[in-house]
């Protein structure tokens, strides 16, 4: 009696405070082909299959966005843990990629607990112009990318201090270095929009507001080509003590870093399952319980 | 002569036939078959977390518990274990109702719980917000995980007599034992007691309420507690209980020595399984010293406790069964065949109907046969083919 009451009290502070909570502007968040992005607009999303013999994956996704969306939009999904829920990023999937199979698979983790700092998806940020990585302090779904800045994520392990398990290619090599947007300029983008977020839905901590530098003042170093990074290129090894310019080296390609760019897909169809299952389950556990009963109906007679 | 070949012909068949519509004879099974049973089915569920399996595992927990439980007090508790199961699930759900993990576009929003703003470098943790459908469900099946482990933990305590499960103690540690089973039958005491007091006061009319009444049940309850412990204690005095033996000193402190030795290697090999990036010499070679010092330290403290058990519990076919039954069912579900593993984990991100994988519903249906394997532990409800067999 009194737990129902308490619950309906809880269900009405919770409608009343998500009808007073201003509702966050809807995020229009939306996949790009990857010429769309430059080097001061759009974020680049670029995730490393390297771990199952695959490429380097980059795409291209409008700002204001989380790191979340941008995993999740033109063709991408992801899969939570059944402990951390969706944010906790276990498995990451692009439907151009063996035909968008999510990996780690399920025989390699089975993403109920969170999953061990040996292997797991390890998130790095690298903002205009910066030429190293940061390993990321926020999740994916409160991180907010900066326009022109890069999200990579690798699967492996790291350390407290930061000296294993960084990414061996450079902000560089994954970066858009055009100025500006390349391809079909004049028609929409793209139509495979995120749905809009529920109320009140928090979006962590607002982007920084960064005022785009005028196109006239863009340095030379950007005015490469447009899809330089396409080729392989030497990964140079970021833990470089002098933090030098990456001169693009267009010779002197190392194996394993191969970075493709991946267009956006139509999301894979989800199929909700039969209810065959559910319904042999539950009659197994209602058959097993009703022996259960009539075992204790005959106990309690006989004693 | 002839009266008694017809006699054992006739009693015989009983004894060793369940089936043909005969009645086994009612005796507990061994403890530690129930605790094998019991440990390896809740070893099979942490394996899955899917909510019809875990469903599935409950109805068999009850099953076998009700059909196959005593009428000792310790017997009547497997109600109780399923109460702080269904609590287990309503604290998960609120903890992640309130520490939001974040709601998708695709979620199925339910409701928003106050937002408390947390500062910048606090930003990790968010504390309210919106709750979709998906979180509450993978929640309650998270929380469904550990509420069935623990009902098989209820249940192999409902079902085994922990008096006899402490006789399997070795030698070394029986003193250890008798204090661990006079500690555990304090609670029925105790009851007992205070019924006995609460109907005696009842009979001379006394007050039943307030707190005059209270005290006239709390004296002498800590009264009789007190007598009974004086008693016990004489008891277990007379019967030579605490006493060195012919051991001497310096093979106590070899043994205390040899114990302590193990634990802590024991202490350091489990820290290094756990642990990744401990060195590898913490791991499985100090775990297995340390079992080998356990291991000769209860030897050798054992050598100078001489123990008759006065009948022994048999293990014979129906504890292989159980015992076997449940150890199989860990087994199918930890070795992957025949099943897709992504079953035994269905995710609930984007809703998606559980499947009911064959192997793994099969295992547990075979833990089930538990409930009719064992004997039964009292006489049969139905005794019209025990009266025929025993007057002839």
């Amino acid at each position: 009696m009194r737990g129902g009451r308490l619950l309906r009290m809880l269900a009405a502070l919770g409608l009343t405070s998500a009808a007073v909570a201003a509702t966050g502007t809807p995020a229009a968040a939306a996949p790009q082909p990857m010429g769309r992005c430059t080097s001061t607009s759009g974020a680049v999303l670029a995730v490393d299959f390297s771990h199952w013999g695959g490429p380097v994956l980059r795409s291209c996704g409008t700002t204001p966005t989380t790191g979340y969306e941008l995993l999740n939009q033109g063709g991408w999904s992801t899969t939570g843990t059944g402990h951390d829920g969706p944010a906790f990023i276990c498995r990451i999937g692009y439907s151009g990629f063996q035909r968008g199979r999510q990996y780690p698979t399920p025989a390699q983790d089975d993403c109920v607990l969170t999953p061990p700092a040996s292997a797991y998806w390890s998130y790095w940020h690298a903002d205009p112009g910066a030429r190293d990585w940061t390993y990321s302090q926020l999740g994916a779904m409160l991180y907010k990318p900066k326009p022109g800045s890069v999200d990579l994520w690798i699967f492996g392990g790291t350390d407290i201090q930061g000296t294993e398990g960084r990414p061996k290619v450079t902000p560089d090599q994954l970066r858009a270095h055009n100025t500006r947007p390349q391809g079909d300029a004049g028609k929409p983008a793209s139509t495979h929009k995120a749905p809009t977020l529920p109320p009140d839905a928090d979006t962590g901590p607002a982007p920084e507001r960064r005022t785009p530098p005028p196109s006239k003042t863009v340095s030379p170093q950007q005015k490469q080509g447009p899809r330089t990074s396409e080729k392989p290129k030497a990964p140079k090894p970021s833990k470089s003590p002098t933090g030098k310019p990456s001169t693009p080296a267009p010779a002197a390609s190392r194996t394993g870093t191969r970075v493709v760019n991946a267009e956006p897909a139509a999301d894979a169809e989800h199929d909700a399952g039969s209810l065959l299952p559910v319904a042999t389950g539950a009659g197994l556990v209602v058959l097993i319980g009703g022996a259960a009963g009539y075992v204790a109906y005959r106990r309690r007679r006989a004693g | 002569m002839s009266a008694v070949a017809r006699t054992t012909v006739a009693a015989a068949p009983p004894a060793t036939v369940p089936g043909a519509g005969g009645r086994r004879l009612p005796r507990t099974l061994h403890p530690v078959a129930w605790w094998v049973w019991a440990l390896a089915l809740a070893t099979a569920v942490s394996r899955t977390a899917n909510p019809l399996l875990l469903f599935l595992v409950l109805a068999v927990l009850g099953y076998v518990v009700t059909a196959r439980r005593t009428e000792a007090p310790w017997a009547r508790g497997f109600k109780y274990y399923l109460y702080l199961a269904l609590t287990v699930v309503a604290i998960r759900v609120v903890f992640r109702a309130v520490f939001a993990t974040g709601i998708t576009p695709h979620d199925h929003f339910l409701f928003s719980l106050p937002h408390l703003p947390t500062p910048d470098w606090y930003a990790g943790i968010r504390i309210g917000g919106p709750v979709s459908l998906e979180a509450l469900l993978s929640s309650a099946t998270d929380g469904l995980r550990l509420a069935c482990m623990m009902c098989c933990i209820g249940a192999a305590n409902t079902l085994a007599n922990p008096k006899r499960a402490l006789r399997v103690l070795p030698g070394a540690l029986y003193e250890l034992g008798v204090a661990v089973t006079v500690a555990i039958s304090v609670a029925p005491q105790l009851v007992q007691s205070v019924q006995r007091v609460a109907r005696a006061k009842r009979l001379r009319a006394a007050r039943a309420h307030g707190t005059k009444a209270l005290r006239g049940i709390v004296v002498p309850v800590l009264e009789d507690a007190l007598e009974r412990s004086l008693r016990l204690a004489a008891a277990m005095d007379s019967r030579g209980y605490g006493r060195a033996g012919t051991a001497t000193r310096r093979s106590r402190r070899v043994t205390g020595a040899l114990m302590l030795l193990g634990m802590c290697g024991l202490c350091a090999g489990a820290y290094g399984l756990l642990d990744a990036t401990a060195p590898a010499f913490l791991g499985l070679p100090a775990m297995s010293a340390g079992a080998a010092l356990c291991v000769a330290g209860l030897r050798l403290g054992g050598r100078r406790v001489t123990r008759t058990r006065y009948r022994p519990d048999p293990w014979s076919l129906p504890e292989w069964a159980v015992a076997g039954s449940g150890v199989l069912s860990a087994v199918l579900l930890f070795a992957n065949l025949g099943y897709d593993p992504a079953q035994l984990n269905p995710s609930f991100y984007p809703l998606t109907w559980p499947g009911l994988p064959l192997v793994p519903t099969a295992a547990i249906l075979l833990a089930g046969t538990a409930g009719s394997v064992a004997p039964p532990p009292t006489p049969a409800p139905a005794p019209a083919f025990a009266r025929r067999a025993t007057t002839p």
